[in-house]
């Protein structure tokens, strides 16, 4: 009885409300650095430096009253959000920290697999708002995610060549010799900028354009469901910098200090993520039909070539990694 | 056809100067030639390393392996002792509890072989508490 | 075997193959569920499993850890009885039959674990403790407690560690033990058919599995 409850449900928790926290404060980080750089000050009335402000915030979702338009799937319209935040959190399960919460052996085919059901929840909540801009915000995402996984897998596919494995705690391994920046910083590059279009982040963030689409596919949010979206938003911003912070700046694992591992990946992704920031305040947006050409017409190639190329190179060079 | 009184607006003799319309960008930083070149080095640099150190992967892996080898026999030879005196518990209890039954014979066979037949760990387990054949199952992934 | 087309022909021979399918299934029901038998038929003989009492060897209680930062070592000294013991089991499919050579490989074991103790007991166990440490228990993370073991054991028990690859060659055994028959229990492989005494023609009107034979 003890050991289920913590296995199930104090585990769980130590890991989800860690990350609800570093979204809530996400938030205010955004707001802040995007003042700084538009030389104003952000939130700074709400507690000091505005460091309640997301508090606030939270509160202020969570009571307001949630709308529920009367033409809207009633089920689904309730149901989505949920979706989306589960599935934002279960992201962070196969975490490669010393005693993560679930071992996989296969991590990273876990994380794609759950992020690509990710676009359910978008597609979902867009059609049952029952409303234009709602279902043309989400046909618009989702045809921008699926788009943009297609080379996302094609990277992780040759990233796992240098790796020899789907483990999340290979990489730690691979890169104590070198980070995997270095030997394949092309890829790296493509990796980023494509999480930045699988995050609905701007410039990539035309789901939301103002003009034409009020907000996107959550029009019709608003109160405790609009906080969901907000949240899984968020965490999975949090989670793909994560990522690629395994992936390619070397989450250093020393078995012997094994408490620093985690401070050391998430300062890594903090890193990433203001970078996340200072892109959204320096780039304008892309046109629809660029965003398209660049997924299709660039990356895709390049990756494709890339996934042959770092095929062949090891094989030639006798440098695979140990396969098991 | 009188001269015009009116003067017509023309350019000066020898038409303007150039108008400076070129967009006028201060050249920094590197050219692009050497720009590639730092590219290029950096991915010969992480390949020669990142090789190198998956070389020196592969021999720890064959290290971890033999140290698997070595240890087989004796693993071995303590599952195949563990699961015999299992099932010669379970016959014990068989006996003392199918003793009512009449026609009953302890001990028979389930297949129609001569083989040995590995045993599952249902079987193994069949007269245990529920908690070890679980433990059996799962008790390595619980501890991961 | 009977094809379906031939349990439906009700002639004598047909019902009979009949019956007989009809009990293998019956059997299967009985392996598979677990029933109690129904009939008086029963499978051959018992299972014969060792008395405990045969069962009862000294076994080698030590955690992992301590396994694998003596596994090299250990694999170079007990070889001999354990490759008797991996040939026997390779050999005779069977666990009932290798228990004396796998008495030999807990002998051996326990015996070198004893000389450990006694001689490298103190960096022994530095050495598993560092591989304890973590959850993989890489030989890598503790190359400097394992070059304590090893010159160790080097001085006081003149044990060698083994060099990369040696434990994986593929050895020889000289082994007194004969070579076992049939450890399969196969069946008598059935006898081949009588020749043809007859004057074999190709068919009249060729082949009947085709639909254009001329």
């Amino acid at each position: 009885m003890t050991t289920a409850l913590i296995t199930h449900i104090l585990n769980p928790l130590t890991y989800i409300v860690p990350v609800l926290l570093a979204v809530a404060f996400l938030t205010l980080l955004e707001r802040k650095v995007l003042g700084y750089m538009q030389l104003r000050k952000g939130p700074n009335i709400v507690g000091p430096y505005g460091l309640l402000q997301p508090i606030a915030d939270g509160v202020k979702l969570f009571i307001k009253e949630p709308i529920r338009p009367s033409t809207a799937s009633p089920f689904l319209f309730l149901f989505t959000p949920i979706l989306a935040l589960t599935l934002a959190l279960m992201l962070w399960a196969p975490l490669p920290i010393p005693y993560p919460l679930t071992d996989l052996n296969l991590g990273m085919l876990f994380i794609l697999a759950l992020s690509s059901l990710a676009v359910y929840a978008i597609l979902g909540s867009g059609w049952a708002s029952n409303s234009k801009y709602a279902l043309i915000g989400a046909l618009r995402a989702v045809a921008q995610t699926i788009s943009y996984e297609v080379s996302l897998g094609l990277i992780l596919l040759s990233v796992i060549l240098f790796t020899g494995g789907f483990t999340l705690q290979t990489f730690n391994i691979t890169q104590e010799g070198v980070w995997l920046l270095v030997p394949a910083w092309p890829l790296a590059a493509m990796w980023y900028i494509s999480t930045l279009a699988e995050t609905n982040r701007a410039p990539f963030d035309l789901t939301e354009g103002e003009s034409e689409l009020v907000s996107g596919f959550n029009v019709e949010y608003a109160g405790g469901p609009f906080a969901l979206f907000f949240l899984a938003e968020y965490a999975n911003i949090l989670l793909m910098n994560t990522l690629s912070t395994i992936l390619f700046i070397g989450a250093s694992h020393i078995p012997m200090l094994p408490e620093l591992m985690a401070a050391n990946l998430m300062t890594k992704a903090a890193f990433l993520s203001v970078v996340f920031l200072w892109v959204r305040a320096s780039y304008p947006r892309f046109r629809y039909d660029q965003l398209m050409h660049l997924v299709w017409k660039n990356f895709l190639p390049l990756t494709l070539a890339l996934v042959l190329w770092h095929l062949a190179l090891p094989i030639a060079l006798m440098g695979l990694p140990p396969q098991t | 056809m009188a001269a015009s009184k009116v003067k017509q607006d023309m350019p000066p003799p020898g038409g303007y100067g150039p108008v400076d319309y070129k967009r006028n960008l201060p050249k920094r930083g590197l050219s692009g030639y050497s720009m590639f070149a730092i590219g290029a080095g950096v991915l010969c640099f992480g390949y020669w390393r990142l090789f190198k150190w998956n070389r020196e992967r592969r021999r720890l892996q064959i290290e971890e392996l033999e140290a698997r080898i070595a240890l087989l026999p004796l693993l071995q030879a303590e599952l195949d002792r563990r699961q015999l005196r299992m099932l010669r518990e379970n016959l014990e209890e068989e006996a003392v509890v199918m003793k009512d039954v009449p026609g009953w014979k302890v001990g028979e066979k389930v297949f129609h072989t001569d083989r040995w037949v590995t045993p599952i760990s249902e079987e193994l387990f069949n007269l245990r508490p529920r908690e070890e054949l679980l433990h059996k199952r799962f008790g390595f992934l619980w501890y991961v | 075997m009977p094809g379906l087309w031939r349990s439906r022909v009700f002639d004598k021979v047909a019902i009979e193959t009949f019956d007989e399918d009809l009990e293998c299934v019956e059997e299967f029901i009985r392996i598979f569920f677990n029933n109690v038998s129904t009939g008086d038929r029963t499978m051959p003989g018992s299972v014969e499993v060792p008395t405990l009492n045969e069962l009862n060897v000294e076994e080698v209680s030590v955690s992992s850890a301590v396994l694998k930062a003596a596994a090299h070592h250990y694999g170079s000294q007990c070889d001999k009885a354990n490759k008797e013991f991996m040939l026997c089991r390779w050999e005779e499919k069977d666990p009932r039959k290798c228990l004396n050579e796998g008495k030999k490989v807990n002998e051996c074991a326990l015996n070198f674990f004893r000389q450990i103790k006694g001689s490298c007991a103190e960096s022994f166990t530095e050495y598993w403790t560092c591989l304890d440490y973590s959850n993989l228990a890489e030989l890598r993370q503790c190359r400097k407690q394992q070059h304590a073991f090893d010159s160790c054991v080097l001085d006081k028990l003149g044990w060698e560690r083994p060099n990369l690859g040696d434990l994986s060659k593929v050895t020889k055994v000289d082994t007194d033990r004969p070579m076992p028959e049939n450890p399969y229990h196969s069946r008598p492989r059935p006898e081949p058919n009588p020749v043809m005494e007859a004057q074999l023609q190709p068919a009249k009107h060729g082949s009947r599995l085709f639909f254009w034979s001329w």
